[in-house]
């Protein structure tokens, strides 16, 4: 079968970036490369429909996103506090602390946090995507998405604290 | 803004990433003039940069693109790069508009022609080349040369001097690099958003002086 150079270029960019969204919704490799070449799979047939060629990355995302919010078929519900209201005890971890985890124990306290939180936060943390962007992969509002992270890291800073605790980290 | 409101509105913060974005410029401002805000600031900055890199660590099998590309039957019913084509825009009027609009240009082609050649006169030699691919960093020419500076730290700088309309070039991926001209406008205002990101540019390669000249045609900013 005869491939398309561009098409080839086009993967080798992004397939990286995605599989890494892919696998931090998912923790899981086999799901995640589904998603990935799934993503692909839907590039090659509607991607003629993107006007802005300087909004692949953001297409493929949201893709990939639409992808997996079928594979799950989880319709939740989630509450969108402004952020004043979840900020309201800034919590802090220290790089020090993060640096003693590996990226094994990062992924599953992500994988603790909501699905409909975890996107953004993946987003907000790996790639370098403005709000904007993030909330128009993920095709909610721009002030949704920023309550959204404000609360999925407060609740991450939550796990990684209590993963290095001491008490745990005795046993 | 007070030092709590300006701590809640730099949680989400990350760094030069949200440096152009309005929403953090009065607590930035804030934790200029607040060393104990700034620190707070920088610890955030460097925890996120810390879960960043632990989540970057994540790595697709080796073959996943192999098996993308080669191994899935994916039906190329248009091709990606048909969208780059433009759609030929419907003539309404009838054949005397046609054939004005086609003298018009024979005429304006004649006019330029004469004045590109007299133009040339006394200046030094233009090599055309052909026509090339170029993927590489959007660099501000200005301090890429002056200064060595480029890369992801000088982005925002670059970004600046980009939309001031200081020199553009790219540096490709086996290091040349070309000083980006458009054919009738320059390209600053196409590519400052991109400074410092990698762009792929199709277009004829140039010599002026030795010195490696890119004149854009097209801009894939992916």
């Amino acid at each position: 079968m005869s491939v398309d150079p561009e098409f080839e270029r086009l993967v080798k960019l992004y397939y990286r970036d995605l599989y890494r969204f892919g696998f931090s919704l998912t923790r899981s490799e086999a799901d995640a490369c589904d998603l990935t070449q799934q993503t692909f799979y839907i590039w090659a047939n509607k991607g003629h429909q993107l006007k802005d060629l300087a909004k692949v990355k953001g297409w493929l995302f949201t893709a990939l996103h639409r992808e997996f919010l079928q594979m799950s078929r989880r319709q939740e519900r989630f509450s969108d506090e402004p952020i004043s209201e979840v900020a309201q005890n800034l919590p802090h971890v220290s790089a020090d602390v993060v640096n003693r985890m590996d990226a094994q124990t990062m992924l599953e306290a992500l994988g603790q946090i909501d699905e409909g939180y975890r996107a953004p936060l993946v987003l907000y943390y790996s790639e370098d995507l403005s709000y904007k962007e993030i909330a128009d992969v993920l095709e909610i509002p721009l002030g949704t998405v920023q309550s959204r992270i404000a609360r999925a890291k407060t609740h991450l800073f939550g796990l990684l604290t209590e993963t290095n605790h001491p008490s745990r980290q005795s046993k | 803004m007070n030092t709590s409101e300006a701590k809640e509105r730099l949680f989400l913060y990350r760094g030069p990433i949200d440096d152009a974005d309005p929403q953090f410029e009065e607590a930035l401002a804030h934790a200029r003039r607040d060393p104990e805000l700034a620190e707070w600031m920088r610890e955030q900055s460097r925890s996120y940069g810390t879960i960043r890199s632990k989540l970057r660590e994540i790595e697709p099998p080796n073959d996943l693109a192999e098996k993308i590309v080669r191994k899935r039957p994916i039906p190329f019913s248009r091709g990606w790069t048909q969208i780059i084509r433009k759609q030929p825009i419907p003539f309404s009027g009838g054949w005397t508009q046609v054939l004005q609009v086609a003298a018009a240009i024979v005429i304006l082609a004649g006019i330029t022609a004469v004045w590109l050649n007299l133009s040339q006169r006394g200046r030094h030699a233009l090599v055309q080349g052909q026509e090339i691919v170029v993927r590489g960093e959007v660099l501000d020419m200005t301090c890429y040369i002056a200064r060595n500076l480029s890369g992801p730290q000088h982005a925002q700088c670059a970004r600046d001097c980009i939309r001031k309309g200081l020199p553009v070039g790219i540096k490709g991926e086996d290091g040349k690099t070309y000083l980006l001209v458009g054919k009738k406008q320059a390209v600053n205002a196409e590519l400052a958003d991109y400074a410092a990101k990698t762009v792929t540019i199709r277009g004829r390669e140039t010599m002026r002086d030795g010195f490696a000249q890119l004149q854009v045609e097209e801009i894939r900013k992916f």
